[in-house]
């Protein structure tokens, strides 16, 4: 029923032209009436030769240039003839007569002066598309090359009415090929990838020519190239490296699509990388190219190096979205989107100011958030056995390439914003130790420490700023053994500047052997273990106490002790260091809570941490003595030596030389020239109202403590004392408290922990409570009793008198760190030693008025 | 030695208005056709798009070709009432994961025909899916006509009723077709461009881009070459 009817050629150019033809082969008809016909006409008839085999006749094409030169007003018309030659060429199949007038369009288009082109632009432009719009894929590709050459002209002026939809759609569904010929199919999608190519360079300068940035246009283009990317065994070359040049010479549709890409995005401005980006996210998702990942990088890896580094945030921001948008997919599809997201977010951090860097980390920290939310609902379903393990052990994975990327990015940022951002990462940790915020906590603070891992420690106190250094203080003895051990390597990666974190991992008395890199501590060093010094020491200590504590812990708390030593300790704080090393003894000898085999880990650290102090203060009497100590628990107590263990054979209450002795140390120190008299005062005033020789052997707590000190002071408000200050030395205290010499108390203390020992063994908790309070009530006793006796009318002079000796040291202190930075000074103001020294434990006691015998022993409490 | 430029950026010149005036002239007698309108197709794998497509442009019932991938392009100029229509006919392909690259075919479509096959149920199960596609991505005034393909075939599982009634209920044309068997597919398409001609002339036709300039305010008769249409 079909029929064929023919149009005959009407031309409008009845206003130009008298002739109306009735032509069915230009061949013959075209040369019968060629008389008649306008020259232009004849010069393009002319071009073509009788067999198409033998090609464009080069001579008359010459000719025909010269002409479209010498009169370019008829440039327009020479190429409307040559459209409506091909096309009816086309429709007959005429391949040969087609690729002829394409190449004479060509010609005269690269010959033409820019200024002219512009009408003969359209006929070349209906050409191309004549030739798309055919099924072979020989015109096609023809056709292409022919746009190509276009797009590489750069038009004066620039056609607005021009529109490359049509270009844009054919080329990239040519990009789409599926022609069953293997050769072709490449052809026509190489070709479509030009095409592409072509029409963005002709496109992209001039929004108002073409916006090629609208979605319309976006979302086809860019699937186009990554469909023919992701077909490629994507290479490991690093996308860094800028595209070979000569590329578009190159066979394969991956690379070529790739380059394509990379000039696409290299253009984008920041209006347009939105309608970029969202093909390309809708792309990997529709494909299924997100797990596995490697193709998702390399695309990503392509848009981060060449879109115009300003705006390589908000690539970052757009995938951080499309993190929000996949909120409820599988954890591995937001696993590995974190992933690509951290193998980016580093090209990002260099470009990255200001807030936009708090955001990104915001953005990361509220992901993490909400995984852990997640997290949590997951276990607790899967207590009920609704939900599989499976489901949260992919969520931990994606949780830690969310710390992944947390840190990449840090790695990237100056190290000024790496504290800025530790800092905010702290701020967000929640205080609380509820069962959901533990999570949260050892979340944040694996990000914080990722973070604290890519800082390059210059100055301490740079790297612990007063608040964080508190914080970080109260948590390290913070119930959780897995928060205060993640708060340690935090700890360690911020003090280690010298690079001894690994050969101090573990405790070990052949400190020779560990090659340890020492400088000499700084003014500055000196000057923040001063500050800071006794807040950690007695943090440390604090943290050793706990009953929780694993191996891991004690092992974490030694690096830390090991590494202050190292990076911090000088002669003047050397004193501080072996009093904490006492007091760690000394709670491994009395503590209550602490298991044996805590007892004897602590001991091994005792040892560990004598023998490392020598290498880093030159007392070579120390190290004698050390050596001794050591020797003595080879041969008499090897338990007491590193490697710490889980679990110990011996049962023995170390006793006698195996035990570091106070005043054989003392003696080392003075040797040295140092003051000796410093070791018989407490380091700090809190440690020293609890931990200090004094309350060695006694279960006495420290609330007890204060509120025997507050109420010592209360109750007698109006009693003025005498105050014997020449007589009461550190030494009488002690005598007062332990009235056995020191010699004899050894011993005594010997059978007094055998039998403490034995007691705990046997004893109930009730008993042993008993014991331990009637224990604290004689020392109470001991205490009240003593400064009942000592306090005098001078009292209140002495008071005053401390105060300006106090003033004139902070004054000394002030000229001394004049070379420090005003912050530095700042904090000098704002903390007087002893306020500072206390702002940890003022956190959680009310600000009680100041201990008596603080006030009445102040050379106790000398800074 | 003429003016070459093979530098991609420059400053845009003002473009004059006798430029302008010259161009639409040149347009106008360069146009082979009067009215171009562009035909999507979408519905499930398999269900015979391309083979509707094949046998409407070139007359043939395609042997085992692969499964479309993207987007497939064909041309096709029919006379109606004697005025040639061009018919740009984009066939997408079924598949889930070209969707991104299909849908942004459907926003410039004059028309769109949603397949489903005849003998498969699950082809016309997902028809309200596609709808809600068509809904997002096409112009709310695109015509819209459902054809159930394969009508050739015995197993049919739709009876023609049911697709009547859905189109019906979803304000679309229906048309059943057999690719195989030539039945209905030159209907279809002529029956399409000379609805959309019909709409083009009461100018309802929504204007999606210029590249149609044609279809409007043209009073000249074009000149065309000696192209035969067939028309069935
Ligand atoms: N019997 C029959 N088979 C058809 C018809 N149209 C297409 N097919 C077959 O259906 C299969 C899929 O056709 P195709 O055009 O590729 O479907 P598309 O994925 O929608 O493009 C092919 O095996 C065709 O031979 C038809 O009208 N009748
Ligand atoms: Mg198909």
């Amino acid at each position: 029923m079909a029929i064929f009817r023919c149009c005959f050629e009407t031309q409008l150019s009845d206003f130009f032209e008298p002739v109306v033809q009735k032509c069915t082969d230009p061949g013959c008809c075209c040369w019968c009436c060629s008389a008649l016909r306008p020259r232009y006409k004849r010069l393009v008839d002319n071009i073509f030769p009788v067999n198409p085999q033998d090609g464009l006749i080069k001579n008359n094409m010459e000719k025909l240039t010269f002409y479209a030169l010498s009169s370019p007003e008829k440039l327009d018309r020479i190429g409307e003839y040559l459209y409506q030659k091909a096309a009816r060429d086309i429709y007959r199949r005429r391949n040969g007569l087609v690729v002829i007038a394409m190449e004479a369009m060509d010609q005269l288009l690269l010959a033409c002066h820019a200024q002219t082109l512009n009408l003969f632009v359209e006929s070349f432009l209906k050409m191309v598309q004549k030739l798309l719009e055919s099924t072979e894929p020989q015109l096609q590709i023809l056709a292409t090359q022919s746009f190509v050459r276009f797009a590489n002209i750069e038009e004066d002026t620039p056609s607005y009415h021009r529109r490359y939809d049509f270009f844009v759609s054919k080329f990239s569904a040519m990009c789409h090929s599926n022609h069953t010929n293997r050769d072709w199919c490449n052809q026509i999608r190489l070709a479509g990838i030009r095409g592409l190519q072509g029409v963005v360079r002709k496109t992209v300068s001039d929004d108002l020519v073409e916006n090629i940035w609208e979605p319309v246009h976006m979302d086809k283009i860019m699937p186009s190239l990554l469909y023919n990317m992701q077909n490629a065994r994507y290479p490991i070359s690093q996308p860094g490296s800028p595209a070979p040049h000569g590329e578009e010479d190159r066979q394969d549709p991956p690379t070529l699509a790739e380059s394509c890409m990379r000039e696409l995005v290299g253009r984008a401005s920041f209006g347009h990388i939105k309608s970029v980006l969202r093909p390309v996210l809708r792309h990997l998702d529709l494909h299924k190219l997100w797990v596995p990942n490697e193709f998702a990088i390399h695309a990503f890896k392509i848009i981060m190096f060449s879109i115009q580094s300003q705006y390589s945030y908000t690539v970052v921001e757009t995938l951080m979205a499309h993190l929000d948008d996949n909120s409820t997919s599988s954890p591995e599809i937001r696993t590995s989107i974190a992933d690509v997201l951290s193998k980016i977010i580093a090209i990002a951090a260099g470009e990255s100011v200001g807030p936009s860097v708090l955001e990104i980390i915001n953005s990361l920290l509220n992901h993490l958030r909400v995984s852990v939310s997640k997290l949590a609902k997951a276990e607790d379903s899967a207590r009920h056995k609704h939900a599989s393990k499976d489901d949260s052990t992919h969520e931990k994975l994606y949780q830690e390439a969310l710390i992944n990327a947390l840190g990449e990015f840090a790695n990237h940022l100056p190290d000024y914003q790496k504290i800025e951002i530790m800092m905010f990462i702290m701020s967000k940790v929640p205080h609380s130790e509820q069962d959901g915020d533990v999570l949260l906590q050892s979340m944040l603070l694996k990000s914080l420490l990722k973070v604290g891992t890519k800082y390059q420690t210059i100055q301490l106190n740079q790297a612990f700023p007063v608040n964080f250094l508190e914080r970080l203080l109260r948590m390290s003895v913070g119930p959780n053994p897995d928060m205060r051990l993640l708060v340690n390597k935090i700890f360690h990666t911020l003090l280690d500047r010298h690079l001894n974190l690994e050969k101090l991992l573990k405790p070990t008395v052949d400190v020779d052997s560990l090659k340890l890199t020492v400088t000499k501590s700084s003014r500055l060093d000196a000057i923040f273990i001063r500050k800071h010094g006794g807040d950690i020491f007695l943090t440390l200590y604090e943290s050793l106490e706990l009953p929780s504590n694993t191996v891991e812990n004690i092992e974490a708390a030694y690096t830390t002790t090991a590494l202050i030593c190292i990076e911090l300790v000088c002669e003047e704080s050397v004193c501080d260091l072996l009093r904490l090393i006492m007091s760690i003894q000394d709670l491994a000898l009395t503590s209550s809570k602490l298991s044996l085999h805590q007892k004897y880990q602590l001991h091994a650290v005792v040892a560990s941490l004598l023998a490392l102090v020598p290498h880093c203060v030159p007392l070579s009497s120390l190290q004698t003595y050390a050596d001794k100590i050591i020797a003595t628990r080879i041969a008499k107590a090897p338990y007491l030596l590193p490697p710490l263990m889980r679990h110990y054979d011996s049962t023995t209450v170390p006793a006698g030389d195996v035990l570091l002795d106070q005043p054989q140390i003392t003696s080392c120190l003075a040797e040295a020239g140092l003051d000796a008299t410093q070791m018989a005062r407490p380091h700090t005033g809190s440690l020293q109202h609890r931990h200090s020789w004094v309350d060695s052997g006694m279960g006495g707590s420290a609330a007890e403590l204060n509120s025997m000190e507050v109420d010592s002071v209360s109750s007698s408000p109006g009693v003025v004392k005498k105050f014997p200050e020449e007589e009461l030395t550190f030494e009488s205290l002690k005598r007062i408290l332990s009235p056995e010499n020191v010699e004899s108390r050894k011993e005594a203390d010997e059978e007094k922990r055998l039998r403490l020992c034995e007691t705990y063994r046997s004893a109930s908790f009730t008993e042993l409570v008993q014991h331990t309070q009637s224990k604290g009530d004689i020392l109470n006793d001991k205490l009240n009793q003593l400064l009942k006796g000592l306090a005098t009318k001078q009292t209140l002079r002495y008071l005053s008198e401390r105060r300006d000796t106090e003033r004139e040291r902070e004054r000394d202190d002030d000229r001394k760190s004049e070379a420090d930075s005003e912050e530095e000074r700042d904090h000098f103001d704002r903390h007087s030693p002893h306020s500072h020294s206390r702002s940890h434990s003022s956190d959680h006691l009310p600000p009680a008025p100041q201990p008596l015998y603080e006030t009445l022993f102040p050379e106790l409490f000398v800074y | 030695m003429p003016k070459r430029h093979f530098k991609i950026q420059g400053e845009p010149l003002l473009y004059s208005c006798y430029d302008d005036v010259v161009f639409i002239y040149i347009q106008f007698i360069m146009e082979d056709y009067k009215f171009l309108f562009k035909v999507v197709l979408v519905g499930n794998a398999g269900v015979g798009k391309t083979c509707l497509v094949r046998r409407f442009t070139q007359g043939l019932f395609p042997p085992g070709q692969g499964a479309t991938i993207g987007v497939d392009f064909m041309i096709k100029t029919v006379e109606i009432d004697g005025e040639k229509v061009k018919l740009q006919i984009w066939d997408t392909a079924g598949q889930e994961r070209f969707r991104s690259i299909t849908q942004s075919y459907y926003r410039s479509a004059h028309a769109l025909i949603l397949v489903y096959d005849i003998s498969c149920q699950p082809t016309f199960d997902c028809l309200p899916d596609w709808l809600r596609e068509i809904e997002e991505y096409a112009s709310n005034k695109v015509l819209r006509i459902l054809v159930g393909n394969k009508m050739d075939r015995e197993d049919r599982e739709i009876p023609m009723h049911v697709g009547e009634d859905f189109a019906q209920r979803h304000d679309m044309y229906f048309l059943e077709t057999s690719a195989k068997e030539a039945e209905n597919v030159e209907k279809l398409f002529m029956e399409i461009a000379a609805e959309l001609m019909e709409q083009a002339r009461s100018k309802e036709l929504p204007r999606y881009d210029t590249n149609s300039p044609t279809i409007n305010g043209r009073t000249t008769s074009i000149g065309d070459s000696n192209c035969c249409s067939k028309l069935s």
